[in-house]
């Protein structure tokens, strides 16, 4: 398929601040692409510098141009933190940003598809942060775009109002728009995307489908049993020293993590628990997902109150668009 | 038809903007009514000397540079600034609306608010002093002029400002601070010879100084041969001096992070 996004070795810096330190990416015609990592990492820079908004080293190219040189009907963005003016109605901000346009959307139409019909002439100030979101979501969506740059789309949204925009997105997606998007919500991504870039510390260090990086990154199941704590304490007490199981196994926060048991074996487990006297409040079985990969890729997974390291990932080069 | 149209949809942003902030509203129409109900009801003139001994009308240019003056400065500039916090910009720069189009918009808007408190203004002027000014079809065209033109000059200026403040507040005390000695030292309320004579000059560099001499000739110096050429020949460098400024403000608004 046709790369519409190329960016080669971007780099950006702050002082001495590394931001970006030579990230490549190709984004296909349709392709949706989430940019996950941690906060400070670089991803609200890497979409900046995408769509031009940002000096940045490097070479970025949306439909074959300068980011500052494309036909800007084309494109959509929802920047992060926007704050479009607070005393204008959620209509009438998408009516300003629509008439920025020779092309679009019926305003009505788009603030339907974000769940604003009903609070359309409600002063944008006035709105819930969840509504006011998902107007500066529609804000993005007004000009109908072939490329669609949203950062932290769902940020503040309740659970359901996150599942309307993604399906909205999807239909988008569907129509053969290309979006481009960065979210703290791994299910997000898992959903949405079709490839995931995990940024960390300005490095692009796994780009991939989500099912393939979960293979390679997420590690094993793993059975979790929540331990239960005595009466008055905050915490579950010590195993007992004599606590074995045949199965690998460690302590994290209040739960018992056991890895490399088969789902059948389970009654093992549990028979050692009753066995060395350990209460315990739940048994629930996790199949590595995309949280997995994060926590393991960019060294946030905490033990405890010990922050481990994670694993040193592959070197990444061009997507593979 | 484009960037009228895209100047349109943003025009039509910024006036309910604008007319949504009531205080602001407020504070547009009163501050020009307390100036002149300070300097031309109570203080008045004293033609035997002091401060304001020149006849009411002289100090016409002076009280329309109050509204000229200081609104764009400061609305021009905290608008680049809620701009700027909001990431409104990065958003407008992916859009096709350039930022040229975006600050004629906010002058347009500046032009119709400044338009309508000069107005009263200067009816307030009339009735509480007494000013007797020359008001005929040419003189009105040229005031409007005038003042159309004096809100564009100080657009532009406001954008550089907010451009070059990194916050609001920042943008609120350069604006003060630039404001307050060109209002007096601009030939608006204080005729140059009270002053020494080794400043005079420096009036000129006073984008104002070309506004109030202009503003004078056309609705308070006695008619002669001469007096429409200073009218015209200084609306003619508050335009140029307008354009300059419109200009660099676009150029230096921002348009990345």
């Amino acid at each position: 398929m046709t790369a519409v996004l190329v960016a080669e070795d971007v780099r950006r810096t702050y002082g001495e601040t590394v931001a970006l330190d030579g990230v490549s990416l190709s984004v296909a015609e349709g392709e949706v692409f989430a940019l996950v990592g941690p906060n400070g990492a670089g991803k609200t820079t890497l979409v900046r510098a995408l769509t031009g908004t940002t000096d940045a080293e490097g070479s970025v190219s949306v439909f074959g141009a300068d980011p500052r040189d494309v036909d800007r009907e084309r494109i959509g963005l929802l920047p992060q933190e926007f704050d479009p003016p607070e005393r204008l109605t959620a209509r009438e901000l998408l009516e300003y940003y629509r008439g920025l346009y020779d092309g679009g959307r019926d305003v009505d139409a788009v603030l339907s598809d974000v769940g604003l019909a009903d609070d359309a002439d409600t002063w944008y100030e006035n709105l819930s942060g969840g509504q006011r979101r998902r107007t500066c979501v529609g804000s993005a969506l007004v000009n109908d775009p072939d490329l669609l740059f949203l950062d932290e789309p769902t940020t503040g949204i309740d659970p359901a109002g996150r599942r309307a925009l993604w399906r909205l997105l999807e239909d988008f997606a569907a129509g053969g728009t290309t979006i481009v998007l960065t979210t703290h919500y791994m299910e997000e991504a898992h959903r949405l995307a079709d490839r995931v870039g995990l940024l960390a510390d300005g490095d692009l260090v796994a780009v991939d489908d989500p099912d393939a990086l979960v293979a390679e990154y997420g590690g094993a199941s793993r059975l979790v049993v929540d331990l239960a704590s005595d009466p008055g304490q905050d915490e579950p007490a010590p195993l007992p020293e004599d606590f074995v199981l045949s199965q690998e196994f460690e302590r994290r926060d209040g739960s018992l993590v056991v890895t490399g048991v088969d789902p059948v074996d389970i009654s093992e487990v549990v028979d050692a628990l009753d066995a060395a006297g350990v209460a315990y409040d739940a048994l629930t079985w996790k199949e590595p997902d995309l949280e997995d990969v994060y926590l393991d890729l960019t060294g946030e997974s905490v033990v405890g109150n010990r922050r481990v390291g994670g694993r040193t990932p592959r070197p990444v080069s061009g997507g593979d668009a | 038809m484009s960037a009228p149209r895209r100047i349109r949809a943003s025009f039509r942003a910024g006036w309910r903007s604008f007319l949504r902030r009531r205080t602001a509203v407020f504070f547009t129409f009163f501050f020009p009514l307390i100036i002149v109900v300070i300097f031309g009801a109570l203080v008045r003139t004293e033609p035997t000397g002091g401060l304001f001994a020149e006849p009411p009308g002289y100090y016409v240019p002076g009280y329309l540079a109050v509204v000229v003056l200081f609104t764009p400065l400061s609305r021009v500039g905290s608008e680049v600034a809620r701009h700027r916090e909001g990431n409104r910009f990065e958003k407008l720069a992916t859009t096709p609306l350039s930022r040229g189009e975006w600050l004629l918009a906010q002058t347009l808007v500046n032009v119709v608010v400044i338009g309508l408190a000069g107005f009263l203004l200067l009816a307030l002027v009339v009735a509480l002093t007494g000013a007797n000014l020359r008001l005929g079809v040419g003189s009105l065209a040229l005031l409007v002029g005038y003042v159309v033109v004096g809100v564009a000059l100080f657009c532009g200026f406001g954008a550089i400002l907010g451009s070059l403040a990194d916050s609001q507040d920042g943008v609120i005390a350069a604006s003060n601070s630039i404001a307050l000695p060109l209002l007096f030292l601009s030939e608006t309320f204080v005729p140059p010879e009270m002053l020494p004579a080794w400043f005079r000059p420096a009036m000129g560099l006073s984008p104002l100084t070309y506004f109030s001499r202009g503003v004078r000739a056309a609705t308070f110096d006695p008619v002669d041969a001469g007096a429409v050429a200073p009218a015209v020949s200084n609306l003619g460098i508050v335009v140029a001096l307008a354009v300059a400024f419109l200009a660099v403000g676009a150029l230096v608004l921002p348009r990345t992070d």
